[in-house]
């Protein structure tokens, strides 16, 4: 026999209450981790560089109100813009989706576009079929892959936000943005389908630099300040953060619960620990009767209590860890969620978690080991 | 005080404070053990028989006075050396057993050994050659639970010995046995005593558990009266 195999012994030594104490320690930390996870999804804007050369122009009003189409040659006509192109929000229920549909579909000029969408890789002739059919629109990878989408396949949806329903022929597939889910089509086509309004959903804006951005947002403030449209430019990186803030209550919830989550697990923890030194007091006089220190005994409670913190540790952080890994889940969440992946700081956090766990559960029962004298400890009653 | 002692006390006193009482264990006592003695230890309940046990054997402390085991005042150890001490110098047999049910016969006569620089293979002949000595070398994988009372004490009295010590020190040690099973773990005792020259101090009630060993005293109101 050695020490750890008397330590591992003494810790099995009730198998059923080890268990359950490993399974709440597994089940509370895989909870966690999973908050912790969903809240970086829901509060980490997707960071490109693109991001911060676009700028997002709305009404100031707000983000439903319409802009009038005849803003485009006063924008474009301010210094420090490289780019603009109409970016309307169709918002419209795929066909088959029964109430949401996961990825958006924006309106835009197709030619003025391409500027802005620099990252996204689309072989030269889908582009031409694009530029040169109304109708037509290009999809994501992943909206294409997700619904078994191919070039020439039609996609028919049901306006929610507009009056219209719209119907588009697949002319390209594109991949190499920040999210390859969203479909873009002609403006013309929508503005056709709504009886020529003269109006756009936003403007779609890039920056020549990355340090002239702020100030071209200033300057499309100011150009339009006091007209019947007033706008609000600001980078695409604030116009997402604005969403993210919304976010911030769910934040403080999540951060609430895990806190819970985590005094819940110390209790579960502490009691065990507290209940398995308790009714081993007599033996571990005894030990102390045979020549055992009590530092010893002090390492004997902490192995026990850091083994079981570790454990399930290892089996909650880590099988959320696997699971994470071998779940599609943007299918499974239809596309709320699509990184949902696991850190290594997330895994880090649940074990440092459980090592504070093992610690502040060793504390009372060590206390009570050193206070309770050989004699004393053989008096205990089993 | 002759060589041949091995156990020296002087003028060996402990109190409890109750509160305002003050209770009175052990009254000045003056004893010699020598080497390989066999004393029992009697007397009424309450009379400080286990009190004066527990100082001998350095797990409780006299309020004053002397207990020199060979040359060593174990009044006068720290607690780490206290334990070091009890390790390489005494055996412990009690009434209850108090082997820990978690680990085969083999595995309790083997805990004292852990904390020995001995090889695990020197660890294995030395718990076997105890354990043949108790006659339990056919139940070494046996849990305590699968052993009746009389093997238990016997596995007990194995665990004690298994350290070579001078000292075994036993707190009735037949209390919860039957009279047979009393027998042979006070034969065993006994063999201890006499053919390998242990001085062994036992705690009794019983006058027939007595006469086993080599000398009896008594203790009344945590005095020696003889
Ligand atoms: N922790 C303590 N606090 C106060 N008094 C104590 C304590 N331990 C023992 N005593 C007292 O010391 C005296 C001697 O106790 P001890 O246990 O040595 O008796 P004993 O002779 O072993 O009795 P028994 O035969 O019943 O085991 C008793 O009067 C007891 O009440
Ligand atoms: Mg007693």
């Amino acid at each position: 026999m050695t020490i750890a195999g008397f330590i591992a012994r003494n810790a099995l030594r009730n198998k059923r209450r080890f268990l359950l104490s490993v399974s709440s320690v597994a089940v509370s930390l895989f909870l966690l981790v999973t908050l912790q996870v969903a809240l970086r999804e829901l509060t980490n804007p997707i960071n490109d560089e693109g991001s911060t050369l676009r700028i997002i122009v709305r009404n100031k009003v707000s983000l439903a109100q319409p802009l009038p189409a005849r803003q485009l040659p006063t924008i474009e006509r301010i210094p420090g813009v490289a780019a603009i192109t109409p970016f309307s929000y169709y918002g419209g229920l795929y066909k088959g989706d029964e109430k949401f549909t996961s990825f958006a579909q924006f309106a835009v000029d197709p030619v003025r576009a391409l500027d802005l969408l620099s990252d996204a890789k689309v072989p030269p002739e889908q582009l031409k079929a694009w530029i040169a059919d109304r109708t037509s629109a290009i999809v994501g990878k992943m909206t294409a892959d997700r619904y078994k989408l191919k070039i020439g396949d039609r996609m028919p949806f049901t306006g929610q936000i507009y009056p219209c329903d719209l119907e588009f022929k697949i002319a390209g597939i594109y991949e190499g943005t920040a999210d390859d889910r969203n479909v873009m089509f002609h403006q013309k086509y929508l503005d056709e389908s709504l009886g020529n309004p003269g109006t756009v959903g936003t403007w779609w804006v890039k920056a020549s630099s990355v340090e002239e951005a702020p100030l071209i947002t200033e300057r499309i403030n100011k150009a339009f300040a006091n007209t019947s449209a007033e706008v609000r430019a600001e980078t695409e990186r604030a116009f997402q953060l604005g969403f993210v803030s919304m976010w911030a209550n769910i934040k403080i919830l999540i951060g609430g619960i895990s806190m819970v989550v985590v005094f819940a697990l110390l209790l579960v923890t502490v009691s065990t620990m507290s209940m398995a030194i308790r009714e081993r007091f007599r033996e571990l006089a005894v030990l102390k009767a045979l020549g055992f220190r009590r530092r010893e005994l002090f390492a004997f409670i902490l192995a026990e209590s850091f083994g079981l913190a570790t454990l399930g540790a290892f089996f909650g952080a880590g099988g959320a860890w696997l699971l994470y890994r071998s779940l599609d889940m943007p299918k499974l969440t239809s596309g709320m969620f699509v990184v949902f992946e696991v850190t290594p700081q997330m895994l880090a956090l649940a074990f440092t978690i459980a090592a504070v766990l093992g610690l502040l559960s060793a504390i009372a029962p060590m206390i009570g080991v050193a206070r309770t004298s050989v004699v004393q400890g053989l008096k205990t009653l089993d | 005080m002759s060589p041949s002692n091995i156990v020296t006390i002087r003028e060996l006193s402990k109190e409890y404070r109750q509160g305002e009482i003050d209770v009175v264990a052990l009254n000045n006592i003056s004893l010699d053990i020598a080497q390989g003695e066999f004393l029992t230890l009697m007397g009424p309940s309450g009379s400080g028989k286990s009190t004066l046990l527990h100082i001998i054997a350095g797990i409780d402390r006299p309020t004053k006075g002397i207990c020199r085991v060979q040359d060593i005042d174990v009044t006068k150890l720290n607690e780490s050396g206290l334990a070091d001490w009890r390790n390489q110098n005494v055996g412990f047999v009690f009434q209850t057993f108090n082997l820990i049910p978690v680990l085969t016969a083999f595995e309790n006569v083997e805990l004292p050994l852990l904390l020995t620089r001995l090889s695990a293979k020197r660890r294995r002949e030395q718990v076997k050659t105890a354990l043949e000595l108790v006659g339990l070398a056919d139940r070494s994988k046996h849990l305590p639970r699968q052993l009746s009372g009389g093997q238990e004490q016997r596995v007990a009295i194995a665990r004690a010995l298994v350290t070579d010590p001078k000292l075994i020190v036993a707190d009735e040690p037949t209390g919860n046995l039957d009279s047979s099973s009393a027998q042979e773990a006070l034969s065993i005792l006994q063999l201890l005593s006499k053919q390998i020259g242990k001085t062994v101090i036992m705690v009794t009630h019983d006058p027939k558990a007595a006469a086993f060993g080599s000398r009896s005293i008594h203790l009344e109101k945590g005095e020696l009266t003889n």
